[in-house]
């Protein structure tokens, strides 16, 4: 099962910034693949959610950015900063609460089902 | 693993930009995520522009520039509610220190023009233009974009204009009838036309055109064509050279009585200083009146043909500390001679807030009544 577009929106500032946050630099297709392979490709960003959701981190002070070039092409490394580290924890936390949240209010419990 | 030429990796960044993805962030982003799809994706041997044009469309569901607007849409978004708050406080506060200026004008109080202006400032350079911004995001054609800028521009406009014809700045008259044009010729029918299309927005179009039709309207009402204006302008200086003229035969009149006077009685000292202090009096009147008829017409004396604005004296007293200061003595000065010797000199103060050629008028008063005091003693003796 891949998940709609839909379900992801409200969570890729999280997603994205955890996974800067365990792999310290990424560049956008790298964040892409990691993520699809993690979720054994049921979480697929797609380019248009990634680069607006990447920009407004970015505006947000929450990533730095670093580019390098790769031949003819300018490759641009998304990284945390001080600011998006104490997010992180944040957004964490938040998210587990929504799950909590959204467990308990579509009755989703595997225990008593 | 497909190795890209820089040929194909120029092509596809100029493709990008020709996609209309201006933002050139996005553009290496973009330029550099393709690259590595087609890199991974494609095989040595495979067919780059099949591919490229194959992939490139899964990027987007309509075209490629709806990532830059969803981006333009985040980083917008982050301001939405502070710069709806900042309009909603402009807005509030603006209506705040007009209705303050308003009431301190209609009382000739001190500080309305302040008021006035901070209100109009607010109004046309932070509320308006939020009020744009804010509004176009909710505008999905380009056609009700277009609309409420036009829309908007114009209302500024017209609060500039307005504030600069209360302050006599130059200029006033440009603005104002640009504003009216652009609003009446521009924006109305345009507004008009395309809300009685849509049967949800007919009655409120119709309302809201006969309303903004109406304020145009009054504020036209208002307005006098240039024509009429120095017509009244020239009656304004006429008045004051006939006042003048009647000021220059009573000078010649006291001065034959004085002479007179002085021969019949040649050792009449006592009211001395009371002409004096008249003499004050009447020297200072003349002094400002110079000063006003100077400061607008730029000759030292009104001739026939001149013209007198409508504004009010003291824009130009207020200008000139000297001028306050001779204003200042000369109230006091008319004052106290009243009471000391009983005299009858008309009090001056609050000149400064009638209009130009009134004010004018009352100091040629000041300096007849001098005049006919001088001539009373004269007489006596």
């Amino acid at each position: 099962m891949i998940f709609s577009s839909e379900l992801i929106k409200g969570t890729l500032k999280t997603i994205v910034l955890k996974q800067l946050e365990s792999n310290k630099r990424m560049y956008g297709y790298e964040i892409t693949q990691r993520v699809k392979e993690l979720t054994k490709d049921r979480i697929q960003i797609t380019e248009g959610a990634l680069y607006p959701t990447l920009h407004a981190l970015e505006a947000d002070g929450l990533v730095t950015t670093e580019t390098e070039f790769i031949g003819k092409r300018v490759r641009k490394y998304y990284s945390l900063s001080p600011k998006g580290k104490t997010k992180i924890e944040e957004k964490l936390s938040e998210m587990a609460e929504f799950m909590e949240t959204m467990k308990f209010l579509l009755d989703i419990n595997p225990t008593t089902a | 693993m497909y190795t890209l030429t820089d040929t194909q990796i120029e092509f596809i960044q100029n493709d990008i930009r020709a996609r209309g993805v201006l933002m050139v962030g996005l553009q290496q982003d973009l330029l550099d995520h393709i690259c590595c799809v087609i890199e991974q994706e494609l095989d040595p041997d495979g067919n780059f522009d099949d591919f490229y044009q194959h992939r490139i469309r899964t990027f987007y569901k309509t075209d490629l520039s709806e990532i830059e607007q969803e981006t333009i849409q985040l980083l917008t978004f982050k301001n939405y509610y502070v710069m709806k708050k900042i309009m909603l406080f402009a807005g509030a506060f603006s209506v705040l220190t007009m209705t303050a200026g308003l009431f301190f004008k209609f009382f000739h109080m001190p500080g309305a023009s302040f008021l006035i202006a901070v209100g109009i400032i607010l109004l046309s350079l932070v509320f308006l233009p939020l009020l744009f911004t804010l509004k176009i995001r909710e505008n999905s054609s380009s056609r009700d974009k277009i609309i409420t800028g036009v829309g908007t521009f114009a209302g500024i406009l017209i609060s500039v204009g307005t504030m600069f014809k209360i302050f006599h700045w130059p200029g006033a008259n440009i603005i104002g009838i640009l504003a009216l044009s652009i609003m009446l010729l521009v924006f109305l029918p345009v507004y008009f036309f395309s809300g009685i299309r849509n049967p949800e927005t007919k009655v409120n179009t119709i309302v809201s055109s006969i309303f903004i039709f109406y304020g145009c309207a009054l504020i036209l009402m208002m307005v006098r064509s240039s024509a009429a204006s120095n017509q009244l302008m020239r009656e304004n200086a006429e008045m004051v050279l006939r006042n003048e003229n009647m000021l220059s035969e009573q000078q010649k009149l006291t001065a034959a009585l004085v002479s007179q006077s002085r021969i019949d009685n040649p050792s009449a000292q006592s009211t001395k200083l009371e002409n004096e202090q008249a003499g004050q009096i009447g020297l200072l009147a003349n002094q400002l009146k110079q000063f006003l008829i100077a400061s607008e017409t730029g000759k030292a004396q009104l001739g026939s043909g001149d013209m007198l604005s409508d504004m009010d004296a003291g824009h130009y007293i207020s200008d000139s500390p000297k001028a306050e200061a001779q204003l200042k003595n000369l109230t006091g000065k008319i004052q106290s001679f009243n009471k000391t010797s009983g005299g009858n000199i008309p009090e001056i103060s609050g000149i400064e807030n009638r209009k130009l050629s009134q004010s004018i008028n009352d100091l040629i008063l000041v300096e007849m009544a001098v005049l006919q005091n001088e001539s009373a003693v004269a007489l006596q003796k």
